[in-house]
């Protein structure tokens, strides 16, 4: 058959779709285990660095950091009822999986929609650092529309259920170099002291369009700007209002504020 | 051209970055770190070389009407394993590189190769071709990111080389060495300086500038 045939044109690339296929399902089949362990090591990883458990600058290694992570009180909230809910398995339940889900998922309204989700979980799950009987660390799980990406964190809240401990961002696909830097240690770090509410209980957190002086008006509630990435800084504000709005943790935090963070 | 002039002539003399100016989107996103800069460089050069096996093996079957379709899946496919790869292994790596990697598809180097060698010549040759290409890609990302990473971070690799001031140290960091545009001037500046020293690179100028009307000459 010679090359200018249809047929034989039709024949070969038939061929190198059918190879090319089953050598890159071939490859996702045979790493997916791998890349699932990845993801939950990374997981754990970054929310054992909210808890306050391991000192600053020490790296656990990967069995005592899923040790820790083992060790931490996991509980399902269900976000519309303000209120934990032990219907569902928190180790199993996947608040990802949950957002299309039809019995687990629910449509935000648009007036509402500071983060531009569409739908979130009716659940989620948060982990809580205990001293002695009572909470000392709230972790709850976040994400925000970035510009290009979902950007997927969490924000850990000291026991006044206000001040922020620790925040991290574990899964984005922000432009490299500008967007991306809110995966930056040092500016995360910056969270740290930050409130959420103001003393008249509104929503006050951003992401400062230039640098937080020390001592300003702003100093408790904002963090730096991000260089470069403005729309970026401005989706993390809005993740924010959205999560700690009345569509988000807002009446779950004012409900376990009044019993005083007792947990049970 | 000799199997050495195959795999040395790309290294400098006809570099795919500094003389056909291709794979410029990845040399500017990536180049802030030493680590990156090496991942995408072994990302990419096997790529190249396996495309550029691949289509030497069936380059004589390969029916001119489809020919770039069936490179292109050729590339696809190699990318997205390496993209599997990277994130199975080297998961933090393959989270600084985020798109970029999968963007290796349409870094015009791989196709380039894929045309220029890989349709014409046989496998020994396609390979040296790869690899040439391959490291002269590297090589030029591996300097910018060195200038890059030293004087806008004061380290390599993450290591500290140079103690900054907000550290305590005395180095004051050049933060626009940070930013992608800082990659533009490095690799003009290499251009410059490898076009200084082989003049065969230079280009004929576009245009003549039209000679000045009489009554404006004085």
């Amino acid at each position: 058959m010679t090359n200018d045939s249809p047929v034989k044109a039709f024949l070969v690339v038939l061929l190198t779709a059918v190879i090319c296929s089953s050598l890159v399902s071939a490859a996702v089949v045979i790493l997916r285990p791998i890349q699932l362990n990845n993801q939950m090591l990374d997981r754990s990883r970054n929310i054992i660095k909210l808890t306050g458990l391991v000192e600053k600058g020490v790296t656990p290694s990967d069995e005592e950091m899923l040790e820790l992570y083992r060790g931490m009180d996991v509980k399902v909230v269900d976000i519309d009822r303000a209120a934990f809910t032990d219907e569902l398995d928190p180790l199993s339940f996947d608040q990802r999986r949950a957002v299309n889900n039809a019995e687990l998922g629910i449509a935000i309204p648009s007036d509402l929609d500071a983060a531009s989700l569409g739908r979130r979980s009716r659940f989620a799950t948060v982990y809580m650092v205990l001293e002695d009987g009572e909470l000392d660390r709230l972790i709850l799980p976040v994400r925000g529309t970035g510009m290009w990406s979902m950007m997927y964190g969490y924000v850990a809240l000291e026991s006044d259920l206000n001040t922020i401990a620790a925040a991290t961002f574990y899964e984005q696909n922000e432009t490299p170099g500008l967007g991306d830097q809110i995966m930056r240690p040092d500016w995360q770090a910056q969270w740290k002291g930050r409130r959420v509410y103001d003393e008249a209980g509104d929503f006050r957190f951003a992401v400062n369009h230039g640098k937080v002086e020390p001592g300003s008006s702003t100093w408790l509630y904002e963090v730096d700007a991000l260089t470069g990435a403005t729309v970026t800084a401005d989706a993390v504000t809005a993740m924010m209002q959205y999560w700690f709005g009345p569509h988000g943790y807002r009446y779950f935090l004012e409900e376990l504020r009044d019993q005083n963070g007792r947990v049970n | 051209m000799s199997a050495k002039d195959t795999f040395i002539k790309p290294l400098v003399s006809e570099n795919p970055v500094t003389l056909h100016v291709l794979g410029i989107c990845s040399a500017l996103a990536i180049t802030n770190s030493l680590t990156s800069s090496l991942i995408m460089s072994v990302s990419l050069t096997s790529v190249l070389v396996i495309t550029n096996i691949a289509i030497s093996l069936i380059r004589k079957h390969l029916p001119s009407s489809v020919r770039l379709i069936v490179q292109i899946t050729i590339i696809a496919s190699a990318v997205a394993v390496i993209d599997q790869v990277l994130t199975a292994y080297l998961p933090d790596a393959a989270k600084t590189l985020s798109v970029y990697v999968a963007l290796i598809v349409t870094n015009c180097i791989v196709l380039g190769r894929a045309e220029a060698c890989a349709m014409k010549c046989g496998v020994g040759t396609s390979i040296l071709d790869a690899l040439g290409n391959g490291l002269g890609y590297s090589i030029i990302l591996i300097v910018v990111s060195v200038i890059r990473e030293l004087f806008g971070n004061g380290s390599l690799m993450g290591y500290k080389i140079l103690e900054l001031v907000q550290d305590g140290g005395l180095y004051q960091p050049n933060a626009m060495l940070m930013l992608p545009p800082s990659a533009f001037f490095i690799i003009g500046f290499l251009v410059w300086v490898i076009r200084s020293w082989k003049p065969e690179q230079n280009e004929n100028a576009d245009f003549k500038p039209t000679p000045l009307p009489d009554r404006e000459k004085r």
